[in-house]
């Protein structure tokens, strides 16, 4: 008799273990959390790309210049036809552009941003915003004019 | 008194029996529950994923591209006459894409002013598609919006930095 009573408790823990494992399996499929990121890199690539054709107000003998002419009008040092510095014209137009089209702050999916404009191993322009973090995407655009080789980058850190 | 004591076992057997088929029948509801809630879940991001690479392809097929319109063939480039003529004619392209909204809009210089025929181009957001149902959770790339602009000089290619928003009906 007294062993028929172990081998009924053995059987009730036995199945005690059977339902603790099902019910874990079931919290499992519950709790499983999509990993989804807010910043996908397709959007930093298609902002290089359009930016670059942004036509700007600086003026040269053939009209108004887009993003990509006034890099390289920078990286030769050249003034606008109405004076202005191309450099400086370049500097706060891609400033509008950044901070109209990603929102950068501390609270924000997007903590801080770092744009470089290269030509072989001299930097023409680089624009800082935010803070740095570990997480981050970015992309690059490269393109040739007059013979000289312009790198284009822009990395948001999320 | 033998035959008593193998009725209660049976009936104890039974009893038990029924406890664990009701157990595991309840597991295997909130199984499947679970199951249908992901299937749910699934569709949802299949439809997201689905109007993100349409948004992606978009700016480039020819009803919105600005072709060689601007000089030399241009990556992500949309022409805004060619948009205005779209919007338009809508309704012979209301299920072309199989998406529920498709709008532009224009991030440098930003403005909330709906585009119509009457304040092209000085307007800032192109409704070119809205079939009015409930749609997901939207995907959007930039885009060059570029048009002809005309000075004392002539005319000149003139673009502007948007945004093309694509969402997905939610049919959930």
């Amino acid at each position: 008799m007294n062993k028929k009573g172990q081998e009924e408790m053995v059987g009730f823990a036995v199945i005690l273990v059977i339902v603790a494992i099902i019910f874990l399996v079931v919290i499992g499929f519950v709790v499983k959390v999509p990993n989804k990121s807010n910043l996908e890199s397709y959007e930093v690539e298609s902002f290089l790309g359009a930016g670059l054709q942004y036509t700007t107000d600086c003026e040269d003998y053939s009209g108004f210049m887009d993003i990509q002419k006034l890099v390289s009008y920078c990286g030769e040092e050249n003034l606008c036809l109405d004076g202005r510095d191309s450099c400086e014209v370049l500097n706060s137009t891609l400033n509008q552009l950044i901070n109209s089209s990603w929102n950068v702050g501390e609270k924000s999916p997007i903590k801080g941003y770092k744009l470089q404009i290269k030509t072989g191993e001299k930097e023409i322009l680089s624009l800082f915003g935010g803070n740095e973090t570990y997480n981050s995407k970015g992309d690059f655009n490269e393109f040739s004019d007059k013979g000289k080789k312009y790198e284009v980058s822009l990395v948001l850190h999320s | 008194m033998v035959n008593k004591l193998g009725q209660m076992k049976i009936q104890q057997m039974i009893f038990m029996v029924l406890a664990v088929g009701l157990l595991f029948l309840l597991v295997g509801l909130i199984f499947l529950s679970v199951a249908f809630r992901n299937l749910k879940e699934s569709a949802t991001n299949l439809a997201e994923k689905d109007s993100m690479l349409l948004v992606s392809k978009l700016a480039n097929s020819p009803e919105f591209s600005c072709g060689n319109a601007f000089g030399t063939s241009r990556i992500n480039c949309v022409d805004f006459d060619k948009l205005m003529a779209l919007k338009e004619n809508i309704e012979k392209y209301s299920s072309f894409w199989r998406v529920a909204k498709i709008e532009i809009r224009k991030i440098v210089p930003s403005s909330e002013v709906e585009c119509k025929k009457e304040n092209y181009p000085n307007c800032g957001v192109i409704k070119v598609l809205d079939l009015q149902v409930d749609s997901l959770t939207s995907s959007s790339v930039f885009i060059s919006l570029c048009r002809k602009e005309v000075n004392e000089f002539g005319f000149y290619d003139k673009c502007e930095l948007a945004r093309l928003v694509v969402a997905a009906e939610d049919k959930t």
